[in-house]
C-alpha cells in the first residue's frame, strides 16, 4: 500500500483540500508558470502581431517601384500563411513540431523556453487577425485626410490608424490573454510544469484525478474570472476617457 | 488671365471598373480664384476634385500643380499635398486627438515643426474659424458644424496654396451650413485659391469668381456666377439650374 494513501480523507471535498494543501508550493509554481505563459505570450504576441498585420494590409501601389512591389507581396504572402498555418493547426502539434524540431538542430532549449516560443507565436497569428481586423474597421476617411495632409502611408498608419484600431482591439486582445490562461494547459505535452502538469503530479500521488483536477479548474476559474473582471475595468476605463470631454483649458499656449 | 494657373488639367480622364467619370477635363485654376465646381450626382464633380490631389488617381491626362506634373511618377505627391489643403464632405478629423492635435500633427511631423510652434499657429488658425476655444476638446464633443471649422483650420495650418472643398455643408444640418460657409466667405475674402465643390447655390452665386457646371464627366459651361446662374447657354444648365430652383 501506498504510504500517501493513508493521510488523504476519502471524501471528496476532503480529498481535494488535502491535495491542496500538501502540494500548495506545487500549485503556486504552476499558477505562476501558467500566468508566464499567457502573460508573455500575449503581450509579445501583441507586439509581433502589429508586424505581421502590417505586412498583411499592405497595398500594392502603382508609384511602387518593381522590387518595392515584390518585396510586398512577398511580405502579404508570408504573413498570410503564417497565419493561416498558426491559426488551423492545434497549438499542441506546434508545440510537438517545435520543440523536437529546435532539439534535431541542436538547440538544447528548457520546456518552459518552448513553451513560451509556442504561445507567442500562436497568440502572434490570431492578434494579427484581430489587429488587421481593426485596421479594416477603421472609417476610411480617417486615410485620405491623412493622405491629404501629406503623410504617405506608412506614417499614417503609425500615427492615426494604428492607435484607434488597437483601442478598438483591446477587448479581443483581452478575451486572446484569457484564452491563453486556459490553452497554454497543452504545453504541458512538452513537459512545461504549468497548472495542468503540477496538477497531475500532484494528483498522481494520491490517485485522485477528479479531486485534483477539480482543484484545478477552481484555480482556472479563479484566474479566467479575475482576468475578465480587470479587463472590463481597464475597458470601461478607456471608454470613459473616449466619452467625457475634457474641460477647456485656454492657458495651456501661451501666444 | 495672364497669370500663371496654379492648376492646370489637360485632357484629365478617369473611369471606375470601366465606367467613365471623367471624360477629357481642361481647366486652369489660378492664384486667389475661388472655382465653384456644379452639377448633378454623378457628374464627376466630386472625382475630379480627388483627382486633384490624387487622392483618386486619374487614368490619362496631365495635371499640373505649380509646374508640378502630378502624373509624373517620379513626383513626390506627398510633398504637392502638403500645398493642397483638402476639407472633406464627413470632416474626417482624426478621432484619436483632441481638436488642436488635430491641427498640430501634420506641421510637427510634416514641417518639423516645435511642438510650441505648431501650437501657436493652430491657436492662430482655430481663432481664424471661430474654434479657439474648443482647441482642447475631444473632437466627439463637437458638432457637425464645428468638426468642419476644425477641418478647414487642420488643413490651413499647412499654410496650403490651394483649399479644396468637397461638398463641405452636404453633411451638415441645415443651421450648421452658415457658419461653414461664412468661414468659407473669409478666407475666399482674404485671397486663398479655392477650388468648391458644392451644393450651395448661393454661396457660389456670392463668392464664386467662376462657376463650372459639370455633366456627364465633361465641363459643359463654364463662366462668372452671372453668366451661369442668369444667363445659362447650356439646355442641360438650363434645367440642372430649374431643379435646384424648384427645390427651394
Amino acid at each position: 500500500m501506498n504510504l500517501f494513501l493513508e493521510g488523504i480523507p476519502q471524501n471528496f471535498f476532503g480529498g481535494a483540500w488535502y491535495i491542496f494543501s500538501q502540494y500548495f508550493p506545487l500549485f503556486i509554481q504552476g499558477v505562476g508558470v501558467t500566468l508566464l505563459l499567457a502573460v508573455t505570450g500575449t503581450i509579445f504576441g501583441f507586439l509581433l502581431s502589429l508586424i505581421f498585420a502590417s505586412l498583411k494590409i499592405q497595398t500594392v501601389d502603382s508609384r511602387d517601384s518593381s522590387p518595392r512591389k515584390v518585396l510586398k507581396l512577398a511580405g502579404k504572402y508570408f504573413s498570410s500563411i503564417y497565419i493561416t498555418f498558426f491559426r488551423g493547426t492545434p497549438m499542441i502539434v506546434q508545440a510537438m513540431i517545435f520543440y523536437y524540431l529546435f532539439y534535431s538542430w541542436g538547440i538544447r532549449w528548457s520546456p518552459l523556453v518552448a513553451g513560451l516560443f509556442v504561445v507567442t507565436v500562436n497568440t502572434t497569428a490570431y492578434i494579427a487577425e484581430v489587429i488587421r481586423g481593426g485596421i479594416g474597421a477603421i472609417d476610411k476617411g480617417q486615410m485620405e485626410a491623412a493622405r491629404s495632409l501629406g503623410f504617405n502611408r506608412r506614417k499614417a498608419m503609425r500615427l492615426i490608424i494604428l492607435p484607434q484600431a488597437i483601442k478598438n482591439s483591446i477587448p479581443a486582445i483581452g478575451n486572446e490573454f484569457i484564452v491563453n490562461i486556459k490553452d497554454t494547459a497543452v504545453l504541458s505535452v512538452i513537459g512545461v510544469i504549468d497548472l495542468y502538469n503540477a496538477t497531475r503530479a500532484a494528483s498522481s500521488v494520491f490517485y485522485r484525478f477528479t479531486e485534483g483536477f477539480f482543484v484545478a479548474a477552481l484555480i482556472y476559474l479563479f484566474l479566467t474570472f479575475t482576468s475578465s473582471k480587470i479587463l472590463a475595468y481597464i475597458e470601461k476605463r478607456l471608454e470613459g476617457n473616449k466619452i467625457k470631454p475634457r474641460t477647456p483649458k485656454t492657458n495651456e499656449v501661451t501666444l | 488671365m495672364s497669370q500663371q494657373a496654379v492648376i492646370q488639367i489637360r485632357d484629365l480622364k478617369k473611369s471606375f471598373d470601366g465606367v467613365p467619370v471623367l471624360q477629357g477635363i481642361h481647366l486652369d485654376i489660378f492664384p486667389k480664384e475661388v472655382v465653384c465646381i456644379i452639377g448633378s450626382s454623378g457628374s464627376g464633380k466630386t472625382t475630379l476634385l480627388r483627382c486633384l490631389n490624387l487622392l483618386n488617381e486619374p487614368d490619362s491626362g496631365s495635371i499640373l500643380f505649380e509646374n508640378n506634373e502630378l502624373m509624373d511618377r517620379n513626383t513626390d505627391i506627398d510633398a504637392l499635398r502638403m500645398k493642397m489643403g483638402m476639407v472633406f464632405q464627413s470632416f474626417n478629423l482624426f478621432n484619436n486627438k483632441n481638436v488642436i492635435d488635430n491641427c498640430t500633427l501634420a506641421p510637427i511631423h510634416l514641417l518639423q515643426m516645435s511642438k510650441t510652434e505648431a501650437q501657436a499657429r493652430a491657436i492662430e488658425k482655430l481663432d481664424q474659424v471661430g474654434m479657439k476655444d474648443f482647441a482642447y476638446s475631444k473632437v466627439s464633443s463637437l458638432s457637425g458644424g464645428q468638426r468642419q471649422r476644425v477641418a478647414i483650420a487642420r488643413a490651413l495650418c499647412m499654410n496650403p496654396t490651394v483649399m479644396l472643398f468637397d461638398e463641405p455643408t452636404s453633411a451638415l444640418d441645415p443651421e450648421m451650413v452658415g457658419e461653414v460657409l461664412t468661414v468659407m466667405r473669409d478666407l475666399a475674402k482674404n485671397g486663398m485659391t479655392m477650388v468648391v465643390v458644392t451644393h450651395e447655390m448661393s454661396f457660389a452665386k456670392d463668392v464664386a469668381n467662376r462657376v463650372i457646371f459639370m455633366d456627364g464627366g465633361v465641363i459643359l459651361e463654364q463662366g462668372t456666377p452671372n453668366q451661369i446662374f442668369k444667363h445659362p447657354k447650356e439646355k442641360r444648365t438650363q434645367e440642372f439650374l430649374k431643379r435646384i430652383i424648384e427645390q427651394i
